[in-house]
């Protein structure tokens, strides 16, 4: 399912569960930013057609097309750079470990694991009514030191993903005292 | 050199660097590979038509007439 994927210092044998972006609703937020930016530049192309009929013979009319192709050129990258910033969000839940890779603005960029066994507490919160409709929230991972604390922004069903997350620790929990019990039986 | 061209010029080399920018991380941080292909192609093909188009654009406006007209 998640083939496709690689991240920076995967392990050959790990195997990812659950791959988690923002909800697509935190995207579609900012695309209608850039789609008003494009209505803003079609209603300004109609202004002026209609503010003057014979624009169009006029010196003017290349400078109006040519600023608003220089205003789209930028919307473009504006999308792009709002694109980028929630495509390189990511969190990643594997058999061994939480990946968390933030991406902030263009030269920012942070990745923190833990480690399933040094899980102690997860919650999920969905706070407010859109979230609610639309099943988004975030998780709570909580760590037994003081320093660590993750925290999974905005994604969908944030109440399976942590049931998920449960029951992976306690299995990694489980076969890890099994090895443990091994070791203290002397390997038998 | 004309004033206009060389503000033009300084444009075109900002959203140059901002498309190098958006390349490098999506081709460099890339989690799904397939994914960063389609979207960096969609860029760079959408980038060069309208970059194109509007240095067309910047060839066909009569700068010297709207400066005059303005009283520059």
């Amino acid at each position: 399912m998640f083939e496709e994927i690689n991240f920076p210092g995967q392990h050959e044998q790990e195997k990812i569960i659950l791959f988690l972006r923002r909800h697509w609703f935190i995207f579609l937020m900012r695309i209608i930013l850039i789609l008003i930016s494009i209505i803003a530049l079609v209603m300004i192309y109609f202004f002026f057609s209609t503010d003057d009929p014979n624009l169009k013979e006029s010196t003017y009319y290349n400078l109006l097309l040519f600023g608003e192709s220089l205003a789209t050129l930028f919307i473009w990258n504006f999308f792009f750079i709002m694109w980028l910033d929630f495509y390189l969000d990511a969190w990643i839940v594997t058999d061994e470990r939480i990946i968390n890779i933030e991406q902030r603005g263009f030269f920012t960029r942070k990745i923190s694991e833990l480690k399933l066994t040094k899980i102690q507490d997860v919650s999920s919160e969905i706070i407010g009514a859109i979230p609610t409709l639309l099943n988004y929230g975030n998780i709570h991972v909580q760590t037994a030191g003081e320093k660590e604390h993750f925290v999974f922004i905005q994604i969908p069903d944030p109440n399976y993903v942590k049931s998920v997350i449960v029951e992976l620790q306690e299995k990694e929990r489980v076969s890890e005292e099994k090895e443990l019990g091994k070791i203290i039986r002397g390997g038998k | 050199m004309p004033l206009i061209s060389i503000f033009y010029l300084i444009l075109v080399l900002v959203y140059l660097a901002i498309g190098a920018a958006i390349i490098f991380h999506m081709l460099y941080y890339r989690i799904n590979r397939k994914v960063a292909t389609v979207m960096f192609f969609i860029y760079s093909t959408g980038g060069i038509i309208l970059l194109t188009s509007n240095f067309f654009l910047f060839r066909i406006v009569n700068w010297y007439n709207i400066f005059s007209d303005s009283g520059f």
